[in-house]
C-alpha cells in the first residue's frame, strides 16, 4: 500500500459501494405509495390523525423504544402470532406516513405495533392511562406525565378513576399533561388493519419444495 | 540496518499537549458512562429507581451511557492513541496539534451539549447515534479539525513504507466524517421516508463499529504487540487483506438487526453474509495478534484480553446473524452482550492496553503506581466477563422465554432479574476499575519526573524474526 | 534484553524500534504463498478458507435474498413466481368478516335467519343449490317474494352487494365469492365453494340492472 491515492480512492470506494446497498433499499422503499383496494374503496395505510403525531414525538423523546418494538415478524418466525401482537408481519408500508418511525430493538415490554388493534384485549383510553400513571411489572410508572390538581367544585373530567393506594388525597384529582394524553392518542392508533399483498405469508409447499428453512 | 535505538524523542514531548487532553477528556466520560451505565442497569431490574422525573427514564439513561461511551470515551481515546501511533511510525513530530488542541475542545463541549440534550428528550431514538441533530454538526467540525492532524502524519510520513496500523488509523479518520456526515444528511437534512430510516441507523451504526472504533483499536493493537513482544508478525502477509475485508464488507453487516423485520429479505440477507465473510478478517487479525498472550505485563494483559474479545465477538456476531439464531436473540439483552462485547471487551480493552504503554512515553513519566494498574487490570477483565456473561445468559432466557407465548412479560422479568442483578454488580465493579485509572492517570501527571525520559527508557534493538 | 517479567510494572519497555518494525512488516507482506517453491500450509488455507467463505455467502444469497425484490420479506419466498407464490386470502375467514360486517344482521349469526321476515340461509335449497343463481342474488340483490325452505317471504329486500349501478355496497368479487363460500360452508352447509372468476363472469356477463325476482333467477340453471 505504498500508493498514497490509489489506498484513499480504495477507502472511497469501499464506503460508497456500501451506501449503494442502502440506495438500493431506497429505490425499493423510500417511494412506496399507500395501497389502494378497490373493494374497500380506499388507500391504506391511513395516515395518523395530528395529535397521534404529536403522541409519537413523546414517545421517541421518552425513549419508549429502548423497551418496546414496533414491528411484528411473521408467523412462524418467533411467537411474535401466538402472542397476539399481530395477525402478519409488518412491512414497509405500514411506516409511510411516519415521520420517525419507533422500531425499537428490545423486547423488555410487549411489542406495541397492533397494541390498538389486538382483539379482544385492546387497551382504551382509561387503561392506557392508569398503566402509564401507576406501571405495572417491569414497566416504570410515568406519574410525571400526570399533574396533581386541587379540585374545587367538579371533578375534572379527564382525572384519573384511581382507587386503593394509587388513589390521590381527599380534595385532589391526577389529570394528565398534554404529553400523557398525545401519547396515549398515539398508542391508541397504532393498528395493523390491513393485508397488503405483500403481508400475506408464503404458500408453505412453495417454501418446502425449496429444501429446508435456513 | 541500523535504526535509531532511542525510544523516545522530541516528537512525544512535542504531541503530549493535545494528546494528553483527549485522553484526559476521554477519561472523565469513561467514568461518567460508568456511572450513568449503573443507573440504567439498576433501572431493568428495580424499575422505580429515579422514575419519578421524565429526565431519568430508561431510555434517557441508555442513550446517555452509550453517547457517554462511544463520542466521549471511545472517541477520544481513539483519536489520541490513533494520532500518536501515526505519528510514532511516521517519524516527524506532530503537526497540526493546536488544531487538534481545538477540536479537542469543541468536540467535548459537543458531548457535553449532546448529553443534555438527552436528558432534556432529544435523543434520536437510534442506536449509536442518539446524539440530538443540533449538535452533530458540531461533532463533525470539531472532529475535522482533530483528524487533520492525522492526514498530516500520513501524508508527512518519513518512511515510504506502510505498516497496517497506519492503514487502520488512516482508515477511520477519513471513514468516519463520511458516515457521520451521510447518515446525517439522510436522516436530519433530507430525511428518507419510513423504514429507511432504521435502514440507514443500522448502516451507520454498524459503521461506527466495523469502521471507526474497531480499526482505532486494531491500529493500537497492530502497533503495541510487536513493539512489546519484538518479533514480526505472524502471517502477516494477510494483514492487508484483512484489512480491506473489514473496510469493503463491514459497513454492509448493519441489516442484521432487522432480521424479520419490515425490510426486504435482501437486506438481512445480505447482512448476515457479510457477518460470515468478516470471520476471514477475525482470523487473520488472531493470527497476527496472538503473540500478545502469554506474554505479561499490563499492556498485553489487556492487549490480550481485547484480541480474544474482539474476534470471538465477531464470530458471535456471525453465528447468532444466522436465522435460526437470530430468532432467539434478537430483541433481547443478548444483542446488549454483545454489543458490550465488541464495545468495552474488544475496542476499549484494546485502548486501556495501549494506553498503559503510551502514556509514559507521552509523559516522560512512569505510572504512578503499579497497585492500580494491576487493580484495574484485574477488575477490567473480570467486569467485563461478569457482564457479557450475566446479559448473555438474561438474554438467552428472555429471548426463549419470548418463543413460549404462554410466558407473560412479568414471569419473563422474575426469570432474569438475578441476572441483571449481577449485571449490575458487573457495572460497579467496571467503574471501580476505571476510577483506579483515572487516579493514576492523575498521579502520573501530578509526579515530578525523577530522571530524564530518555534514561527511563532502555534502548531499543531491532526486531525478530517469528520463531 | 530484558524480558517484560522482570521490568517495573509501571512500564513497558519496548523490545523493538519503529524503524525496524515497518522495515521487517515491508518485507513480511510481500511473502508469498510459495516461496522458493516451498508451499506453506497456512497461507494456502487461509486462502482455501476465504474462497469457501465467499462461496458460502454467494450461494446463501442465492438462496435467501428473494431475488433482491423489494416486495419480499420472507427470504424462503421468489419473485419469479410473483402473486402465485403469495398465499390468497383464505376465503373462509375474508367471509366471516364480510359476513359479520354486514350480512350478519338479517341472515342472523346463526344464519337463520328470522322467520318470516329475513329467510335462513342454513341449509336453505337457494344457498345450496345453483351456483349462478346464488352469484345474482347477491351481485344484483332481490326483490319481492321468495320461498326458502317452504316459507313464503312475502317482501324480501336483499341490498345490492355487487360493483354494479346502484349498489350500496361495492363489493370486490373476491369478497362475493368469499361471502358466498362461506356461508355454503357454514351452519351444516356442505356445498363448494365459489369462485371469484364465476362471480366475474356473473357480472361482465348481466352488466348494470335492477334487482332479481325469484321467478327471474327460478328459469336461469
Amino acid at each position: 500500500m505504498k500508493n498514497g491515492t490509489l489506498f484513499f480512492l480504495g477507502l472511497f470506494a469501499s464506503l460508497t459501494v456500501s451506501f449503494a446497498v442502502v440506495l438500493l433499499a431506497n429505490h425499493q422503499l423510500g417511494a412506496l405509495t399507500p395501497y389502494f383496494d378497490d373493494g374497500e374503496g380506499k388507500a391504506f395505510p391511513d395516515r395518523m390523525p395530528g395529535v397521534a403525531a404529536r403522541g409519537q414525538l413523546v414517545y421517541r423523546d421518552l425513549g419508549c423504544a429502548s423497551c418496546h418494538t414496533q414491528q411484528v415478524r411473521r408467523p412462524g418466525f418467533g411467537a411474535d402470532q401466538t402472542r397476539g401482537w399481530g395477525e402478519r408481519q409488518s412491512v414497509a408500508r405500514d411506516y409511510i406516513f411516519q415521520p420517525f418511525p419507533q422500531l425499537g430493538a428490545m423486547r423488555i415490554g410487549p411489542d406495541l405495533t397492533n397494541s390498538a388493534g389486538r382483539k379482544p384485549s385492546a387497551l382504551d383510553a382509561e387503561d392506557l392511562m392508569n398503566l402509564l400513571y401507576a406501571g405495572q411489572g417491569a414497566m416504570p410508572a410515568h406519574a410525571f406525565l400526570f399533574n396533581q390538581v386541587k379540585v374545587t367544585g367538579e371533578v375534572p373530567a379527564k382525572a384519573l378513576k384511581l382507587t386503593g393506594s394509587a388513589a390521590p388525597a381527599a380534595g385532589y384529582a391526577i389529570v394528565p399533561s398534554e404529553q400523557a394524553q398525545t401519547l396515549v392518542a398515539y398508542l391508541l392508533n397504532l393498528n395493523t388493519v390491513y393485508d397488503y399483498p405483500e403481508s400475506r405469508p408464503v404458500v408453505q409447499a412453495a417454501a418446502q419444495a425449496e429444501g429446508a428453512h435456513k | 540496518m541500523s535504526h535509531d535505538t532511542q525510544e523516545v524523542s522530541a516528537n512525544d514531548a512535542h504531541a503530549r499537549g493535545p494528546l494528553l487532553l483527549l485522553l484526559g477528556s476521554g477519561l472523565v466520560w469513561l467514568v461518567l458512562s460508568g456511572v450513568l451505565a449503573l443507573i440504567a442497569s439498576v433501572q431493568l431490574h428495580t424499575p422505580t429507581f429515579l422514575a419519578s422525573c421524565a429526565w431519568f427514564t430508561y431510555g434517557h439513561m441508555q442513550a446517555l451511557q452509550e453517547t457517554a461511551f462511544v463520542y466521549g470515551w471511545l472517541a477520544n481515546a481513539g483519536l489520541a492513541l490513533g494520532l500518536w501511533v501515526l505519528t510514532r511510525l511516521g517519524g516527524e513530530a506532530l503537526r497540526a496539534g493546536n488544531w487538534v488542541t481545538v477540536g479537542a475542545l469543541f468536540w467535548n463541549l459537543g458531548v457535553t451539549l449532546a448529553l443534555v440534550g438527552i436528558v432534556a428528550g432529544d435523543a434520536t431514538g437510534h442506536s449509536l447515534l442518539q446524539l440530538p441533530r443540533y449538535v452533530q454538526p458540531l461533532l463533525l467540525i470539531a472532529y475535522g479539525a482533530i483528524a487533520v492532524a492525522g492526514v498530516l502524519a500520513w501524508s508527512g510520513r518519513r518512511n515510504e513504507t506502510s505498516y497496517a496500523s497506519q492503514w487502520y488509523v488512516f482508515a477511520a479518520l477519513f471513514l468516519f466524517p463520511w458516515l457521520f456526515s451521510v447518515a446525517q444528511l439522510t436522516l436530519f437534512v433530507l430525511p428518507m421516508r419510513g423504514v429507511m430510516q432504521a435502514v440507514i441507523a443500522g448502516w451507520f451504526a454498524q459503521g461506527v463499529f466495523t469502521l471507526w472504533l474497531a480499526p482505532l483499536a486494531l491500529a493500537a493493537a497492530y502497533y503495541v504487540v510487536p513493539k512489546v513482544t519484538g518479533r514480526v508478525l505472524p502471517a502477516y502477509q494477510f494483514a492487508s487483506l484483512a484489512f480491506w475485508v473489514l473496510i469493503v464488507v463491514g459497513a454492509w453487516t448493519g441489516g442484521r438487526h432487522l432480521i424479520g423485520g419490515p425490510v426486504p429479505a435482501w437486506i438481512s440477507s445480505l447482512a448476515i453474509v457479510a457477518c460470515s465473510l468478516l470471520v476471514f478478517h477475525y482470523l487473520v487479525v488472531w493470527l497476527n495478534l496472538k503473540g500478545a498472550l502469554g506474554h505479561g505485563g499490563a499492556v498485553m494483559k489487556f492487549t490480550a484480553f481485547g484480541l480474544l474479545a474482539y474476534v470471538i465477538g465477531g464470530c458471535a456476531d456471525a453465528f447468532t446473524s444466522i436465522r435460526s439464531f437470530a430468532v432467539i436473540t434478537q430483541f433481547t439483552y443478548f444483542t446488549q452482550a454483545q454489543q458490550q462485547l465488541a464495545l468495552y471487551g474488544g475496542v476499549s480493552m484494546l485502548f486501556f492496553g495501549v494506553l498503559y504503554f503510551a502514556v509514559p512515553r507521552l509523559t516522560g513519566k512512569t505510572w504512578a503506581s503499579a497497585a492500580l494498574i494491576g487493580g484495574h487490570a484485574t477488575t477490567a477483565i473480570l467486569g467485563v466477563l461478569l457482564l457479557v456473561i450475566s446479559l448473555g445468559v438474561a438474554g438467552w432466557t428472555q429471548g426463549q422465554a419470548l418463543l413460549k407465548p404462554a410466558v407473560t412479560f412479568p414471569e419473563i422479568a422474575a426469570a432474569t432479574r438475578p441476572w441483571l442483578l449481577l449485571a449490575t454488580a458487573a457495572y460497579a465493579v467496571l467503574l471501580v476499575g476505571n476510577l483506579m485509572l483515572v487516579v493514576n492517570f492523575l498521579q502520573t501527571l501530578a509526579a515530578k519526573p525523577t530522571v530524564p525520559a530518555a534514561a527511563l527508557f532502555q534502548a531499543t534493538s531491532d526486531i525478530k524474526e517469528t520463531a | 534484553m530484558s524480558t517484560s517479567s522482570n521490568q517495573d510494572p509501571r512500564l513497558t519497555q519496548s523490545a523493538a524500534s519503529d524503524t525496524s518494525l515497518l522495515a521487517a512488516h515491508e518485507k513480511a507482506a510481500g511473502k508469498q504463498a510459495d516461496e522458493k517453491g516451498n508451499y506453506k500450509l497456512l497461507p494456502l488455507a487461509l486462502l482455501f478458507g476465504f474462497s469457501g467463505l465467499i462461496f458460502w455467502a454467494g450461494t446463501y444469497l442465492n438462496r435467501f435474498s428473494g431475488q433482491f425484490s423489494g416486495k419480499i420479506f420472507d427470504e424462503n419466498s421468489h419473485p419469479s413466481t410473483g402473486a402465485e407464490v403469495v398465499a390468497k386470502i383464505d376465503p373462509i375467514v375474508l367471509g366471516k368478516k364480510q359476513y359479520a360486517a354486514a350480512c350478519i344482521a338479517c341472515h342472523q349469526a346463526d344464519g337463520k335467519g328470522l322467520t318470516g321476515v329475513n329467510p335462513p340461509l342454513a341449509g336453505s335449497e337457494w344457498v345450496n343449490g345453483s351456483e349462478e343463481r346464488l352469484v345474482r342474488i347477491v351481485l344484483h340483490g332481490l326483490k319481492g317474494p321468495i320461498k326458502v325452505l317452504g316459507v313464503e317471504y312475502s317482501a324480501a329486500a336483499m341490498p345490492v352487494f355487487g360493483k354494479v349501478a346502484g349498489s350500496g355496497y361495492s363489493w370486490s368479487d373476491e369478497k362475493i365469492a368469499a361471502v358466498l363460500t362461506y356461508v355454503r360452508q357454514e351452519w351444516g352447509n356442505k356445498s363448494g365453494p365459489i369462485s371469484t372468476e364465476l362471480v366475474t363472469a356473473v357480472r361482465t356477463k348481466e352488466g348494470d340492472r335492477k334487482e332479481w325476482s325469484a321467478e327471474e333467477l327460478l328459469k336461469i340453471q
